[in-house]
């Protein structure tokens, strides 16, 4: 079974239409790219995963459970921890604070320290600076902060919201380098938003293309990269 | 935007409508003609007046405003000064300009002498406040009762501070209430489907919209704040008239609840919403205020303990804003027929999509 | 000297109650955007809560009467209780709503709350003699000061300082500051958003009973409607303070209580009633001057 499993989900802000019965699954172990253009429903397609908004008709069910309509405090105890668009770090708290900030829901007290030292050992600049403010970091130490909370949750997945937001170049390719490094060698699932499909393709997985709130293709990222559906399905059959 | 001939058409019933239903209070006032059942029509009226004075500045633009209270009591105190007796303003009031202490008015002039002044005091606040927005401004709307709350209970000599004021002319008849309320339905009617109501309710839906496409939200807020200043002035003026009496007690957290809740109740955003508030609630109290000096039943007196009209009252409210907190009209406008409703005052679909 | 002294007593207890007010309603804002405008009822009830119900003249103490280590400890479980009730009964189904309905939600809910006390024991103030040898003055170095000032300047440096350390080295409190800065985020880490909740409306509780003890000692009455006052200066606090700001709210609590001592000394004497006049529009100033609050914390900034 898989790990997630999300059928046929609707949501609506007000007349809007942002998801059109998506479904998409995610296996163990497996790293997802969803891709798509701006308004696709991507980011809503987190959100409700993650539950903080509900869908007004499907199924989610994550680690076994059905979750979906269920509070985003709970869907987190299952596993399931988000790296939300636009990284939200709690600013007016310090580095460890927002580090420790996850590792309430977890009972292993030893391994809880035990991460804390693994996700400073990645992060080594994040030690440094443990007692700071964690609104004083950049955008790209930003992302390797949230990407360490999540870290620090325990969690069986991993969602992130573009984490290539606002960054540069560089410092996109250092957030997916530590992402692949922590996929290999922790076994870690993902579940990864991002707009560039060749970003997807280069760090590998499966890949799903959004478009318009559906799910318009599905495949392995670097053989939907490489072939011609991708730039169609993007652009829209018909449309050019 | 519709051009104006075009939304005239759509909407004219609604004011009228509105009228039909005062009217009808007005004829029960002249069918029992009883003096305190007139007390308690005029009161409706005056409570009309208040609370679409409320709607015009924060239905249209959204702020709730905490303040508006302190500009009834402008007015009523303005008639009052006006319209007593010389020697009773001169014994009691020592402190007012020669020559509105040797003259006296025709309670009239008071009422528009009210109108105005409250007006501009609206105005000139509103000059002020109308840059803020959110709970800022509401704060700030509060402060502004507040100013002229401590001012009215301390300025000895002009307003006789905390004391009440006596000897204010009173009118008993109904019909000039009756003409206020109407009046005051038909200017808000009027802004409301004036190019700036439209524009302030365009910046209240959508703020980012409204400016981005040139509308001034901090000049359409203000022209909103003025009048309904005015009209809050000339509540306060009728109040004044109806009891014959004013502190500036009347004029606190207890009036401003109860207007607010009456448009919170009808549904905040629409003018029937503001008249229907009024109508509702005002048979409430009044039924309450019956059941508490007691009623007799099979021979056997009972009557509720004091208090348990506002206790009512602010069960009602809660409720309401539980399970239908855009109000019982929906925020939307009675129009005649009722199936051009969706015609105006555009309520939003219900997102499901929730935010938490 | 004496009479600066005096100044900066009078200036501290007062700003003391209001930096104390403001702290309950900045709590309660900062979890969930509710502006709680039936806190100044909470610190009445919680005051009632000394009395036996009645509308006579006289007062009939009732609670009042237990030895002060039982009376302050059940008087504060009152108000945390009162105001979990709400929580519970009112505000969780307010959720999802915008913060005016909310906010009008709340006043409300004063309104409830005060009648109800109407009901119980009329409207009429009624006198309690509670703790009284405090506020005989004695003198410190020429300034005549109550105990009770110097008392309610100590009281509320421990509490302060107590709630700092609650919110700073505990695990509950790092959630609350977490939520009170996002709560979504909060939750999506396993923040659970009732539990804060709650715990915040009780810690907000017990300061409006604090609140409500040192109020009722200092006056000697008891009146339905002794907290509003307290509590339109603690919201003024609030937003001066820059919503959601803790450490905001409680410096512009005492920035206030020192406006209105000095302005009381510095006024002429004919201005003098209209100090409290001068006190808001100096607030209608500052917030024309500065919309987000003197000390706008950087979440509430970016939240604008």
């Amino acid at each position: 079974m898989s790990l997630l499993s999300v059928e046929n989900i609707s949501v609506r802000y007000g007349q809007l239409t942002a998801l059109r019965k998506a479904s998409i699954k995610v296996e163990e172990g497996e790293t997802l790219f969803v891709t798509g253009p701006n308004g696709a429903g991507k980011s809503t397609l987190l959100k409700a995963i993650a539950g903080v908004v509900s869908p007004r008709e499907g199924f989610i069910q994550f680690a076994g459970r059905p979750i979906a309509g269920k509070p985003p405090e709970d869907i987190a105890r299952l596993g399931f921890s988000m790296v939300p668009e636009g990284r939200e770090v709690f600013g007016g708290l310090t580095i460890e604070e927002n580090l420790r900030l996850g590792t309430g829901m977890r009972a292993d007290k030893d391994q809880t320290a035990k991460d804390l030292e693994q996700v400073y050992a990645v992060f080594p600049m994040l030690k440094d600076r443990k007692d700071q403010q964690a609104g004083v970091l950049s955008g790209g130490q930003q992302q390797m902060l949230v990407i360490g909370r999540a870290l620090m949750a325990g969690p069986r997945l991993i969602a992130i919201d573009e984490p290539s937001l606002g960054l540069a170049p560089k410092v996109i390719d250092d957030v997916y380098a530590t992402l692949i490094r922590l996929r290999d060698s922790r076994g870690l699932t993902l579940l990864i938003v991002e707009q560039s499909a060749t970003r997807a393709s280069l760090t590998g997985g499966r890949m799903v293309l959004m478009r318009s709130g559906e799910v318009a293709l599905e495949g392995d990222a670097r053989e939907l990269v490489r072939g011609e559906a991708l730039r169609q399905a993007y652009f829209g059959y018909g449309e050019h | 935007m519709a051009d104006r001939p075009s939304i005239l058409a759509r909407t004219w019933t609604t004011p009228v409508i509105l009228i039909v239903i005062l009217g009808v209070l007005q004829l029960a006032a002249l069918a029992v003609g009883s003096g305190p059942f007139n007390q308690t029509i005029i009161e409706i009226f005056i409570r009309v007046v208040l609370v679409v004075g409320l709607f015009v500045f924060i239905g249209n633009s959204g702020v709730i405003s905490f303040g508006h209270i302190g500009f009834t009591c402008l007015g009523a105190y303005m008639t009052a000064w006006l319209t007593m007796l010389p020697a009773i303003k001169k014994s009691k009031l020592k402190g007012l300009p020669d020559i509105i202490l040797d003259n006296k008015l025709a309670y009239g002039w008071g009422l528009l002498a009210a109108v105005i002044f409250a007006g501009l005091a609206a105005y000139a606040a509103g000059k002020v406040l109308m840059r803020l927005s959110g709970i800022a401004a509401s704060i700030a709307t509060f402060a502004v009762l507040a100013v002229i709350i401590q001012v009215y209970s301390n300025w000895d000599s002009v307003t006789g501070a905390q004391s009440s004021v006596v000897g204010i002319p009173i009118v008993r008849v109904v019909w000039p209430y009756f003409l206020c309320a109407i009046a005051v339905v038909l200017v808000a009617y009027a802004h409301q489907i004036s190019r700036s109501g439209l524009a302030l309710r365009a910046a209240r839906d959508e703020a980012t919209a409204a400016s981005a496409s040139g509308v001034n939200i901090p000049r359409e807020r203000l022209i909103a704040f003025t009048i309904s200043g005015g009209i809050m002035g000339l509540g306060g003026a009728l109040f004044a008239h109806s009891v014959g009496v004013v502190t500036p007690d009347t004029f606190y957290l207890g009036l401003t609840f109860i207007t607010l809740s009456m448009l919170v109740v009808g549904g905040m955003n629409s003018l029937s919403g503001a008249v229907l508030g009024v109508v509702i609630l005002s048979i409430i109290i009044q039924l309450l205020r019956w059941m508490e000096k007691g009623v007799d039943i099979g021979g056997a007196s009972f009557a509720l303990p004091l208090g348990v009209q506002e206790i009512a009252i602010g069960v009602v409210m809660i409720v309401i804003l539980m399970y239908r907190p855009s109000g019982l009209t929906k925020n939307r406008e009675l129009v005649w027929p009722s199936n051009k409703l969706s015609g105006w005052g555009k309520p939003k679909a219900p997102a499901d999509g929730k935010t938490v | 000297m004496t009479a600066l002294l005096q100044v900066l007593f009078d200036a501290l207890s007062l700003g003391s109650l209001y930096a104390l007010g403001a702290l309950g309603i900045a709590l309660i804002f900062g979890v969930m955007r509710l502006v709680n405008f039936a806190h100044g009822d909470y610190i009445a009830f919680c005051v009632f809560a000394m009395l036996w119900p009645s509308i006579d003249a006289a007062a009939i103490v009732f609670a009042g009467n237990l030895p002060t280590v039982i009376l302050v400890p059940f008087i504060l479980a009152v108000g945390a209780g009162l105001s979990v009730l709400s929580e519970i009964v009112v505000f969780r189904r307010f959720r999802n709503a915008n913060p005016a309905t909310m906010m009008i939600a709340s006043f409300a809910l004063g309104f409830v709350i005060k009648y109800f006390l109407l009901m119980l024991y009329s409207s009429r103030p009624k006198s309690i003699d509670l703790w009284s040898s405090l506020t005989r003055q004695i003198e410190i170095a020429g300034a005549r000061i109550p105990p009770l000032q110097a008392i309610t300047i100590g009281v509320t440096i421990v509490i302060l300082v107590t709630l700092t350390v609650f919110l700073k080295r505990t695990r509950f409190g790092l959630e609350m500051r977490a939520a009170a800065e996002n709560f979504t985020m909060a939750r999506m880490l396993g923040v659970r958003a009732n539990r804060v909740i709650m715990l915040a409306f009780a810690v907000s509780g017990m300061l409006a009973a604090a609140v409500g003890l040192i109020l009722v000692t200092q006056t000697g009455t008891v009146d339905i409607n002794m907290g509003a006052n307290l509590m339109l200066v603690a919201f003024v606090a609030t937003v001066i303070g820059g919503l959601g700001s803790l450490p905001g709210a409680v410096l512009a609590g005492y920035l206030i209580g020192a406006a209105t001592v000095i302005m009381q000394v510095v006024l002429p004497p004919d201005a003098r009633p209209f100090r409290d006049a001068f006190v808001y529009g100096a607030v209608i100033v500052m917030l024309i001057w500065r919309p987000n609050g003197l000390f706008a914390s950087k979440a509430a900034k970016q939240r604008v």
